[in-house]
């Protein structure tokens, strides 16, 4: 029965084989065939929705298109640039643009990180942690920092453990993938012989393999094997990527996996999928986008700074131009003024006796004296306040003198004994007044004379003390001058007040009096010119004296030249005078005599 | 780029660590440590203009209390029996080893007879020579201490390999 129902069955079967090769042809060539003579319309309906049902099912397209454009975009770049560069012409702009601002808010981002983890307690207790655990700073930071990420990807073909591809984070330092897929190869198959094999005669396979620093993933397909090395808790999601991955893999390089004789080029697309691997996620708390603090906070420290400097800057300003009103004030010069800070300051003035003084200056000019270093030197100044505050101060030793200020002149009026005037004058002599420039005495009267000369005797006295006086008197000129000098003013000053005392104290004791002007001169040179130099210094000498307001009645000049006297001769450029003086009782008395 | 694997394979203490690190390092100690499981090392090298990487698997020695762990030669692109040749029991131990080794892959064989630098205990017969040269692909006589004969016979391995693309060992 059952060898019947075996030999229907082949019979049957044999039937069927029969008519499916007359309606379909030998091997479907009759349905191939018409099928493949509207191939090209078949495919050309279905050819986008079939990559969009495909891509939504597993995302594979993608996967194969991306080398392919890529290779694409590559040859236009090489061979028809001209017309890629036209049509991204019109992007470049904003690219730009959209670039500088990225990479500045980036840069920005970036030195907020490397301050805090520089400056912060955080980034110090992370650095001594690392240091602690003989791992890089960043590798630390990056395991505080996210939860898990993937550092390394390694595709590994599982025959021979070579490593096909590897991929990883980029900013690490590589460890040797060649090493690492080889070693872990061998410690996978230490693993699956030692513990034998499973129920099904399946071998052990090594899952995870976890270090201090980071978790080792491993996914093992048939024909190769997809590592990951990732630091912080691994989640679930990686080890799908990781699956999923290899499921990819196998499925495009099926052939290149089964046929590898130790090359690796055509794995070296195998990349953008070993990308999608390298997933991470930061920790939750860092991912709030924080401001960066530290950065701004540099910022203001720096804005700070560049305030306190300008506002400093113009307090020296103002603080300058207010210690140099004090060259303003009369009698002070201010040589040096430097303002090292608001609390040192250099001043090194000049100042006149009779000037302000400083320390009251500066209180009164709300300056606080310990500030200052000064350095004061004393002048004569002829600011004229200050020459006028010197005569006050001279006048006022004599109360029965009175002082006017006029046209920068000083006028002086009252009664004065001799000797007072003659102190008096030449006190202001030397603070810088003269009958010249800025001084009057015409107001000025000599009470003395009428005082003191009261009897005939010590009129007579005094008359010959004054002929004395003003025949002591020399005036030295220069060699071949003949110009009256400041010097000889003075001099002239004196015997034009001698003189007026002595025509006073003449008439009263009816003496005539005349006055010699004698010039002399050197013996060098001409007899003859040097007698005419002798007379031209007389004469100016005169001229001189009458401007003082003597009577030129009085005078007689004479021009010696030459005087022959060894001891003189040789210097004798000189004016000298002498008192002529005829008593008139004398005469009367020498006439009543036969 | 092109990369093989090869085993180093032998009794223990033949010298088959000092001729991976003499190969790879161009360095010798006298300190013998014994290596347990396997240490994989890198080293490339150029034959005809041809870059081709070689992970050299330097797998432990087998003894009578250590036998030979076939799962390590999987994927060999060739292997290395190394034999001392002041222990004439290295020799029956190595060719014990070999015979394992060919019943599991067809790949290239290298008879690397080490410690050349040493008085040999014994020598090959002419016969014994011409029926060793038929087992192996490439024969050796090596010094890791001096380095004699080292590096050829690596590039001599590669360059078999480079040529012979049929012993591709996917192909099996």
């Amino acid at each position: 029965m059952l060898e019947d129902n075996t030999e229907e069955q082949v019979e049957s079967e044999q039937h069927i084989e029969q008519i499916r090769t007359l309606i379909l042809g030998k091997n479907n060539a009759l349905v191939t065939e018409s099928v493949k003579k509207e191939a090209r319309t078949l495919v050309t309906d279905v050819v986008t929705e079939a990559l969009h049902d495909r891509q939504k099912q597993d995302s594979s397209v993608n996967k194969v298109l991306q080398p392919l454009i890529e290779d694409s975009v590559k040859h236009s770049v090489a061979h028809n640039s001209e017309r890629l560069v036209s049509s991204l012409y019109p992007l470049v702009g904003s690219l730009v643009r959209k670039s500088v601002a990225a990479f500045l808010s980036d840069f920005m981002e970036k030195t907020n990180q490397l301050l805090e983890n520089s400056l912060t307690l955080k980034g110090l207790k992370w650095r001594l942690r690392a240091w602690q655990t003989g791992v890089s700073f960043a590798q630390y930071a990056a395991s505080q920092t996210f939860a898990y990420r993937v550092e390394h990807v390694f595709l590994i073909h599982r025959e021979t453990g070579l490593l096909l591809n590897a991929v990883d984070i980029g900013n690490e330092e590589k460890s040797d993938a060649d090493m690492v897929s080889s070693m872990l190869s061998a410690i996978n198959s230490f693993v699956g012989d030692s513990f034998l094999t499973g129920e099904e005669g399946q071998k052990e396979q090594l899952q995870t393999v976890s270090t201090d620093s980071f978790n080792l993933l491993i996914k093992p397909g048939p024909s190769a094997l997809v590592v990951a090395a990732v630091i912080g808790n691994p989640p679930q999601k990686i080890s799908n990527q990781l699956q999923l991955t290899l499921e990819n893999i196998h499925q495009l390089y099926f052939n290149e996996l089964n046929q590898f004789d130790g090359d690796n080029l055509p794995f070296a697309d195998a990349e953008n999928l070993l990308r999608d691997c390298l997933l991470s996620e930061q920790k939750t708390e860092e991912k709030k986008k924080k401001k960066p603090w530290l950065a701004l906070t540099l910022l203001f420290i720096i804005a700070t700074s560049l305030g306190y400097q300008v506002v400093s800057w113009v307090k020296n300003q103002q603080l300058h131009k207010k210690i140099m009103q004090l060259d303003h004030e009369p009698g002070v010069v201010i040589r040096q003024l430097t303002i090292n800070n608001l609390d040192d300051i250099y001043l090194d003035i000049l100042r006149d006796p009779n000037a302000v003084i400083l320390t009251q200056w500066l209180k009164d000019n709300n300056l606080a004296v310990e500030k200052f270093t000064i350095v004061e030197q004393n002048y004569h100044s002829l600011d004229s306040k200050i020459l006028f505050y010197r005569a006050e101060k001279i006048v006022n030793k004599f109360p029965q003198l009175s002082l006017s200020w006029k046209n920068s002149s000083l006028s002086l009026s009252g009664k004065l004994d001799f000797s007072d005037y003659q102190q008096l004058l030449s006190a202001l002599a030397i603070a810088g007044f003269t009958k010249e420039r800025n001084l009057n005495i015409e107001q000025l009267q000599l009470a003395s004379t009428h005082k003191i000369v009261s009897s005939r005797q010590v009129k007579q006295q005094i008359f010959d003390d004054l002929v004395g006086r003003i025949s002591s008197t020399q005036l030295d000129f220069a060699v071949e001058s003949e110009e009256i000098t400041a010097k000889m003013q003075i001099s002239l000053d004196q015997i034009e007040q001698y003189m007026a005392q002595l025509s006073v104290l003449a008439k009263e004791l009816s003496i005539n009096i005349g006055l010699l002007i004698i010039g002399c001169s050197d013996n060098t040179g001409n007899i003859a010119t040097n007698k005419a130099l002798s007379l031209n210094r007389a004469k100016n000498t005169e001229k001189e004296l009458i401007k003082k307001g003597l009577d030129a009645e009085q005078v007689h000049v004479i021009g010696l030249g030459q005087i022959d006297i060894n001891a003189v001769k040789n210097t004798a450029r000189k004016v000298i005078f002498n008192v002529v003086y005829i008593n008139e009782a004398h005469i009367k008395d020498s006439q009543l005599i036969p | 780029m092109i990369q093989k694997k090869i085993c180093l394979l032998g009794a223990s203490s033949v010298g088959k660590t000092s001729l991976v690190k003499q190969f790879v390092e161009g360095i010798f100690s006298e300190k013998y440590l014994t290596t347990i499981g396997v240490k994989v090392d890198k080293k490339s090298l150029v034959v005809d203009d041809e870059e081709i990487n070689f992970m050299l698997w330097d797998i432990e020695g087998s003894d009578r209390y250590n036998v030979f762990e076939e799962r390590y030669l999987r994927g060999a692109a060739g292997y290395i029996i190394v034999v001392d040749q002041t222990r004439a029991s290295s020799l029956i131990e190595g060719l014990d080893i070999h015979t394992l080794a060919k019943q599991v892959t067809s790949c290239p064989a290298v008879l690397a007879i080490n410690k050349s630098d040493l008085p040999s205990t014994w020598h090959l017969s002419a016969i014994e020579q011409d029926a060793y040269q038929k087992l192996f692909d490439l024969q050796f006589t090596t010094s890791a201490k001096t380095g004699e004969h080292v590096d050829d016979m690596f590039l001599a391995l590669a360059a078999l390999l480079l040529k012979d693309k049929k012993n591709d060992i996917t192909a099996e």
